[in-house]
């Protein structure tokens, strides 16, 4: 193992550079381009106050993601479990010193930055686990006693963020944890009982009142948009319309009508889509879903290519993560899904989402870089040790 | 490289798992793409169409409403620009917040307040409701320099109705309002429902703007503006929609100026005030008409109310104060007001003993007073007039006469010939209510009575109080001019007050000659004439020119039977009584005696006599006319000419008016 690292001291900067997966880089890319346009658009052909921020804070991500990138697989095994209780100490913070925004408390200001750690929590969440299957033997996954941790470890966050109250960042969170315990082998008899036992846990939920209306109204919203126009379905029916009304090919580039008569809340953030759907057609939109779904295949590619458990794990969670994000969105704003507040990943305005999607995806690079190592460690002793 | 054992399997499992994942990522991708296409291509038009419903939208743009002439072209009825403010309650957020913004700016009263609420509760939250109109320019530009600052508030020139002559001719026009709540339930077209809630709109209350408000209120225009999602509009497509048609107009057969002098004549107090004091108002009417058309010249009630008030909208104590007036100015005396006729009536009485062939040299000494059934019927002229003929009766206007005449004539045969000369019935004037008044006979009597059998027998008294104009008789001032026309000119005049309407002017309708001996009617003409000029009962209202002979009647009637001194014995000076038991004063008249042109009726409610009060108006009135004698003087067509300018007259007119008006 030594020679390995002994190896990466003697390569340049330009053989570093060259030994990026650069068209993850070009694939980001092409969709934070689709966000700046789109957000350029929604600013009625403006540069402010979107279009502008967007393009920057992608930039910044650019750096940082490939800083990660260029980082040793091993390095963010070891940072793995600080990582996740860092974001879990700032998720429990949250209540305290956490900004109110739109009823729900979920940033930290840190001084013009607003931070808000459930976002980064899902990177940290995807790392930690894939951490804890790393070093656990295969036979052990499966069981109920091994399997206890992981599920503290989805639940504790999942729990915190349900309470800011955001309903839909905790179920993003439940998801992708669950499709990582899934990834690391658990047999489909365990994953039947717990199915079982979660249907039971949100009937009760719903039963004892855990739910708040807004979220309820949300819900059934959801079953029959059309219901209610100007109440909790407006937006989904405003949404539908924008879309359907663009047709093949698009109202083109900044005429649509939806959007920029203001039919259309929350434009620059969770329902971009709309926007983008109605400017730019079914084959705007179908290229859009094309590069996302490039981008996942992409990340699947290099977790089924890596040596190591980590790394597999992490880079098929982190491209998972994207596709939850996109199919959550996506199908919120056509009717398909639960209008829950999830944002449309690189497009959708917003820098938190922005970074930790990015960070994900350096995480992602780095495991290509390395996906040649298998264990990170120089001990073999390890794997004794985890438990 | 070396691999452990035990991740051959895990490896495995996972490829297996991460193949799973990516299968079922790629079919769910499947899916939005599907849904994509429903919504894009299969219902594309439908969502298409749904997005232009939500862009565009129609307004309805509310019709200037037809103007109202005069003869001669001067505008009676007109619109004028209208300062308002709008509020749109969603853009406002706080309605109450907004208003109280706007009343640090302009005045808005508490009632103003409350209704911009209750009307913001009633509509949609992007429909504008008007919070405050008819701003003065200063006002409008204090407005529009602080609205920037309170979002939801907009300000708007429209039209409203505009009244130039205001109390002169509110009889005559009438007036508009807002449509009530209780409008809006019973209009049952959709379409006009809309045109009824739009800010601005007035609906015709009274008068002529009621009876023609469908023509007046001409068509609504609509536009398709652009909106975006708070309603705000964002472009106005003006090519597309119709552009709104202004009501038809009117032109009437009223002459504007003789119309302002006879309500400045009218409202000259009868008695002269105590020095300091304020005169009190009077209470009294004419109707001028023009003998060979019909046309009323002057149609005019005093007091009357300011019909501008009513269009902006009178405030509850200020609606209290016109209805509880003891001189009802919101009523319309020509047509509405029913008086006994008193000794006008006499004319009808000396046609029907004519025509009962009683000769006009019938004498009757008059000894003051005479006794019937079972008490005395006194003459107004204690000690009597001495012998009588049927002229002289007329022009001293002598009671024992027409008694003496009533006990050989039957009520029918009197109440035949006021109906033949107008009297107890109404006319299509288009012009609200109208008074149909009482013309008595046997069979009315039976008819009033119909719940109390025992009074419906018709008495010979009854007789003798009808043949004076007392008991039962009633008229308006409008039949008394009409009865006067007919009798002047022996044809069967009918009144008219709509010149010009939508077809364009109207010849006046045909006259009959009436079935009435001329020969007769000649006699009476004599006696009118006799009532001016040969030192009868009203010689002071003799016309100084001697070219334009008057010719009239004078009439006194009983409000209470005659009140006598309880301690002397002797008759109370009408002066003395309170106002609301002193005798009406009527006079009626026609001019040139010669060449009939114009009948004109004077009542002047308490004016204790005909000839002391009603016989001067009627003078003044006529002189008036004969001035200006309109007849000899081209009338308006409102389709082949354009107006007088408005400004001018409306000028004239307030100097005019600003004299003698209540």
């Amino acid at each position: 193992m030594s020679t390995l690292i002994m190896m990466d001291r003697r390569h340049g900067v330009r053989a570093r550079l060259a030994s990026l997966n650069w068209w993850l880089v070009v694939l980001l890319t092409l969709i934070a381009a689709i966000g700046v346009a789109t957000l350029y658009s929604v600013a009625e052909g403006a540069w402010d106050p979107w279009a502008r921020q967007h393009t920057l804070r992608y930039l910044f991500a650019l750096v940082l993601m490939i800083g990660i990138g260029l980082t040793p697989l091993r390095v963010w095994l070891s940072l793995a479990y600080p990582a996740y209780f860092s974001m879990l100490a700032l998720l429990v913070l949250v209540p305290f010193i956490g900004e109110i925004n739109m009823g729900a408390r979920r940033w930290i200001d840190l001084g013009g930055f607003q931070l808000q750690p459930s976002e980064y929590m899902k990177i940290a969440l995807i790392m930690a686990l894939a951490r804890y299957y790393h070093g656990l033997e295969f036979k052990k996954v499966s069981n109920p006693l091994y399997l206890f941790v992981p599920l503290m470890m989805i639940g504790a966050p999942v729990g915190l963020v349900f309470l800011q109250p955001d309903l839909g960042t905790a179920l993003l969170i439940g998801a992708i944890g669950l499709a990582v315990i899934l990834l690391a082998g658990l047999s489909w008899r365990m994953t039947t009982l717990g199915a079982i036992l979660a249907v039971v846990g949100v009937i009760g939920a719903i039963r004892f009142d855990l739910l708040k209306a807004y979220q309820i109204n949300r819900i059934t919203a959801f079953l029959d948009p059309e219901s209610d126009p100007l109440g909790s379905g407006y937006h989904l029916a405003q949404s539908k319309i924008a879309i359907g009304s663009g047709g093949v090919s698009g109202k083109g580039f900044m005429g649509g009508t939806q959007s920029q008569l203001e039919f259309l809340p929350e434009m620059q953030t969770d329902f971009i889509f709309t926007i983008f759907g109605e400017e730019f057609g079914l084959v705007g939109a179908f290229g859009l879903l094309a590069l996302y779904l490039a981008l996942f295949i992409m990340a699947t590619n290099i977790a089924m290519k890596a040596k190591s458990h980590f790394g597999r794990l992490m880079s098929m969670g982190i491209g998972l993560n994207l596709i939850l994000y996109v199919l959550v969105n996506i199908g919120m704003v056509m009717g398909l899904a639960p209008v829950v507040g999830v944002p449309l990943p690189l497009v959708s305005h917003g820098g938190n989402v922005m970074i930790a999607i990015m960070a994900g995806f350096g995480l992602v690079m780095s495991t290509w870089v390395c996906r040649d190592q298998d264990t990170l460690r120089t001990s073999t002793s390890y794997y004794g040790s985890i438990d | 490289m070396r691999v452990e054992p035990f991740d051959t399997q895990r490896h495995m499992i996972f490829s297996r798992r991460a193949t799973l994942f990516t299968a079922g990522s790629v079919l769910l991708f499947a899916g939005l793409g599907g849904r994509l296409y429903q919504l894009q291509v299969r219902d594309y038009q439908q969502y298409r169409g749904l997005a232009d419903d939500n862009r565009f939208n129609q307004r309805v743009i509310v019709p200037m409403r037809g103007e109202i002439y005069d003869r001669f072209g001067v505008p009676l009825a007109t619109n004028r620009q209208n300062f308002r403010v709008l509020l749109i309650p969603e853009e406002a957020g706080s309605i109450s917040d907004a208003l109280e913004h706007l009343g640090r700016i302009i005045t808005i009263s508490d009632s103003q307040k409350q209704k911009a609420v209750r009307e913001a509760r009633r509509g949609r939250a992007f429909t504008p409701i008007e919070v405050a109109s008819n701003l003065t320019w200063d006002e409008f530009t204090k407005v529009n320099f602080e609205l920037p600052n309170f979002p939801g508030l907009r300000s708007e020139v429209g039209n409203t109705r505009n009244y130039p002559w205001n109390e002169a001719m509110a009889f005559v026009v009438g007036y508009v309002g807002a449509p009530s709540e209780n409008d809006l339930q019973q209009e049952e077209n959709e379409a006009t429902r809309l045109l009824y809630r739009q800010p601005g709109f007035r609906l015709g209350r009274a008068g002529l703007e009621r009876k023609h408000d469908e023509k007046l209120r001409g068509s609504a225009g609509s536009l398709t503006v652009q909106v975006n999602a708070h309603g705000r509009v964002i472009e106005e497509y003006p090519n597309d929609g119709d552009r709104p048609v202004q009501g038809q107009p009117l032109g009437l057969t009223i002459d504007s100026e003789l119309q302002i002098e006879a309500m400045r004549v009218l409202a000259e107090p009868i008695i002269e005030p105590e020095d300091g004091q304020e005169p009190e108002p009077v209470s009294a009417s004419a109707v001028v008409m023009d003998i060979e058309t019909g046309d009323i010249l002057v149609m005019a009630s005093v007091p009357a109310f300011d019909p501008n008030e009513f269009n902006v909208g009178v405030t509850s104590s200020r609606w209290r104060a016109l209805n509880d007036s003891p001189y009802n100015p919101l009523l319309n005396k020509t047509l509405n007001g029913v008086y006994p006729p008193g000794s006008t009536f006499k004319l009808v009485t000396a046609i029907a003993a004519q025509e009962a062939g009683i000769k006009p040299s019938y004498r009757v000494n008059c000894s003051g007073k005479i006794w019937f059934g079972n008490r005395f019927f006194e003459c107004w002229k204690p000690g009597g007039h001495g012998t009588m003929d049927m002229r002289g009766s007329i022009k001293h206007s002598c009671d024992t006469y027409y008694w003496n005449l009533a006990q050989q004539l039957d009520i029918d045969l009197i109440a035949d010939v006021s109906k033949r000369l107008g009297l107890g019935q109404t006319y299509d004037l288009g012009l609200g209510t109208q008074q149909k008044g009482i013309v008595p006979s046997r069979e009315w009597k039976q008819r009033y009575f119909r719940s109390t059998p025992e009074q419906q027998t018709w008495f010979p008294g009854d007789t003798l109080s009808a043949a004076i104009g007392q008991g039962y008789v009633a008229s308006t001032p409008l039949q008394l001019a009409v009865m006067t026309a007919r009798i002047a000119s022996g044809k069967d005049v009918s009144p008219r007050i709509v010149r010009v309407d939508e077809r364009g002017v109207v010849p006046p309708p045909p006259c009959m000659s009436l079935t009435i001996n001329d020969e007769h009617m000649q006699i009476i003409r004599d006696g009118m004439d006799a009532v001016v000029n040969q030192w009868g009962t009203a010689s002071r209202s003799r016309l100084e020119n001697p070219e334009w002979r008057m010719a009239g009647k004078t009439g006194t009637s009983q409000v209470v039977s005659l009140q006598r001194d309880p301690v002397t014995g002797k008759r109370i000076r009408n002066e003395d009584l309170p106002r609301e038991m002193r005798d009406h004063a009527l006079f009626v008249s026609y001019a040139p005696y010669e060449n009939p042109r114009y009948a004109c009726s004077v009542v002047v409610e308490h004016g204790m006599g005909g000839s002391r009060t009603a016989g001067p108006k009627a003078r003044d009135i006529m002189r008036a006319v004969l001035q200006k004698d309109p007849a000899m003087q081209r009338a308006y067509d409102p389709s082949r000419d354009k107006p007088v300018k408005l400004s001018d007259l409306q000028r004239a007119a307030q100097q005019s008016v600003s004299g003698g008006m209540p």
